[in-house]
C-alpha cells in the first residue's frame, strides 16, 4: 500500500500524542512510516516511565481506599492526565470498578491520555455498554486517534457496541488510523452489509476516498470483494469522480482501484477511466509502465479503454 | 556506519539538533529521522521538550489537589505509604 498514506496516519498519531496540528509535523512525510512510529512509541515510553516512582507509590496508596473515594479523587483531585498514567497500575478488576463509577466525560478523557498497551486488562473488562457510551463522547469529540487505539484491547461484543456509536464517516477515518491495521478485516466482518454500503456513501459525500483505498489494501480478498462491490455501485458526479481518480493518483493506490474497476458497470467505468486519464500527465514514464503492467496481470485493462490509451497501450 | 544527512553543510547543525532530540527521547532517535534538516528535527525536539513539561506541570498539580480530597482520618496511613 501506499507508502505515502501510512506515512501521514503515523504523523495524526503522533501529532495527537503532542498535542501539535499534524500540518505543524508535515515534514516527517519523507521519514518511512515505521520509523515515525517507532518514534511515536519512544515518546510514549519516555512519558510512561518519567515520574514512575511517584505514581507508583500513588497507586499503591490507592489499595487502602475504597473504590468510590478512589472514583472521586481520580475526577476531582488527579484528573485525567494522571489517572490515565495510574489506570494500568491498579489491579485490574479495581480500576475497573472505579471506571464503573466514573462519568462519561471524564472516561473519555482519561481514553485520550491512556497508553492502552499498559491498561489492555482494564479495558477489556469494561463492560460494552460502557465502551459504547465512550465511543458516542470520542465521536463528538473527532477523537479518531484515541479510538483507533482501543481497537486492539476489545472484545468483540464491545467492538460491535463501538461500531454501533460511530457513523460511516467516522468509522473511515478511524479504520485509516488504526494502531493494529491487521485487525481491520475481522472488524469489517463483523459489519452488516449496510454499513458497507454507508461507507462508500460516507467517502463520496465526503471525499474520504484516501482512507477507502487504504481500508481495501488492509482486507482479505473475500472482504476487499465486498467493499469494492459496494464502491462500484455508486454513481459519483463528474466532481466527485476526479476527485476519486485524484486519490488513486495521488496515493499510488492502483492495486485497490482495479478491485473496485473490475466490478463497475461499463458505461460508469467508461466514465472513471477519462477522468483517471485526464489526470496522467502527472505520472512519470516509469510509472506509467508499472501501472499498465499492474492492469495487465489484473486482467482489468483491456476494459479501461481511454485510460489504457493514456497509459500508451494503444487503441 | 555514521548517519547520512540531506544537506551538506547542514549536517553539523543537523547532528547537533539530532542528538538534542536524543536526550528528549532519552535514547537513540529511529534512523529514518537523518532525513530531516536542522531546524525539522529541532521543531520535533521541542515538541517532545514541551509534552513532557506538560506533563510534569499537570502531574504535581494533580498531586497537590490528590490529599485535599481524602477524608482526614485516612491522611495519616497513606501519607505513611506514600513515604
Amino acid at each position: 500500500m501506499s507508502e505515502g498514506l501510512d506515512a501521514r496516519a503515523e504523523i495524526f498519531k503522533l501529532a495527537r500524542l503532542l498535542r501539535r496540528d499534524p500540518a505543524a509535523l508535515e515534514y516527517l512525510e519523507q521519514v518511512p512510516s515505521t520509523d515515525i512510529r517507532a518514534l511515536r512509541e519512544q515518546v510514549t515510553d519516555m512519558l510512561f516511565t518519567a515520574h514512575g516512582h511517584a505514581l507508583s507509590r500513588l497507586a499503591a496508596a490507592s489499595k487502602v481506599l475504597p473504590v468510590g473515594l478512589i472514583a472521586i479523587i481520580g475526577e476531582r483531585a488527579f484528573g485525567p492526565v494522571l489517572a490515565a498514567r495510574i489506570a494500568g497500575m491498579l489491579e485490574p478488576s479495581r480500576a475497573i470498578d472505579v471506571a464503573a463509577k466514573l462519568p462519561t466525560s471524564f472516561l473519555a478523557e482519561v481514553a485520550i491520555d491512556i497508553d492502552p498497551r499498559r491498561a489492555s486488562d482494564v479495558i477489556a473488562g469494561i463492560p460494552p455498554q460502557q465502551i459504547a457510551a465512550v465511543t458516542r463522547e470520542l465521536v463528538r469529540r473527532e477523537e479518531h486517534v484515541t479510538m483507533g487505539r482501543f481497537v486492539g484491547h476489545l472484545s468483540d461484543e464491545a467492538i460491535l457496541a463501538a461500531l454501533e456509536a460511530l457513523d460511516d464517516r467516522t468509522l473511515l477515518r478511524v479504520g485509516f488510523v488504526l494502531e493494529e491495521k491487521d485487525r481491520l478485516d475481522h472488524i469489517v466482518s463483523l459489519l452488516p452489509e449496510r454499513r458497507l454500503n454507508g461507507v462508500t456513501e460516507a467517502a463520496a459525500a465526503a471525499n474520504l476516498w484516501p482512507e477507502v483505498l487504504d481500508l481495501l489494501a488492509h482486507l482479505s480478498k473475500q472482504r476487499r470483494s465486498a467493499v469494492a462491490l459496494s464502491a462500484a455501485a455508486i454513481s459519483l458526479d463528474d466532481a466527485a469522480l476526479a476527485r476519486f481518480a485524484w486519490a488513486v493518483i495521488q496515493e499510488d493506490a492502483w492495486d485497490p482501484l482495479f478491485e473496485i474497476a473490475e466490478r463497475m458497470p461499463e458505461h460508469e467505468l467508461a466514465r472513471f477511466a477519462g477522468a483517471l486519464a485526464d489526470h496522467l500527465s502527472n505520472l512519470d514514464p516509469a510509472d506509467r509502465e508499472r501501472v499498465l503492467a499492474h492492469g495487465q496481470s489484473a486482467g482489468i485493462l483491456e476494459r479501461l479503454g481511454p485510460l489504457r490509451v493514456a497509459l500508451g497501450s494503444g487503441p | 556506519m555514521p548517519r547520512r544527512f540531506v544537506e551538506e553543510g547542514d549536517g553539523t547543525i543537523a547532528e547537533e539538533a539530532l542528538r538534542a532530540l536524543e536526550a528528549q527521547l532519552r535514547g537513540k532517535a529511529p534512523e529514518g529521522l537523518s532525513r530531516l534538516h536542522a531546524e525539522q528535527l529541532q521543531h520535533l525536539a521541542e515538541a517532545v521538550r514541551e509534552a513532557r513539561h506538560r506533563q510534569a506541570a499537570e502531574l504535581e498539580a494533580a498531586g497537590d489537589q490528590a490529599l485535599r480530597h481524602i477524608p482526614k482520618a485516612l491522611r495519616v496511613p497513606l501519607r505513611r505509604v506514600l513515604g
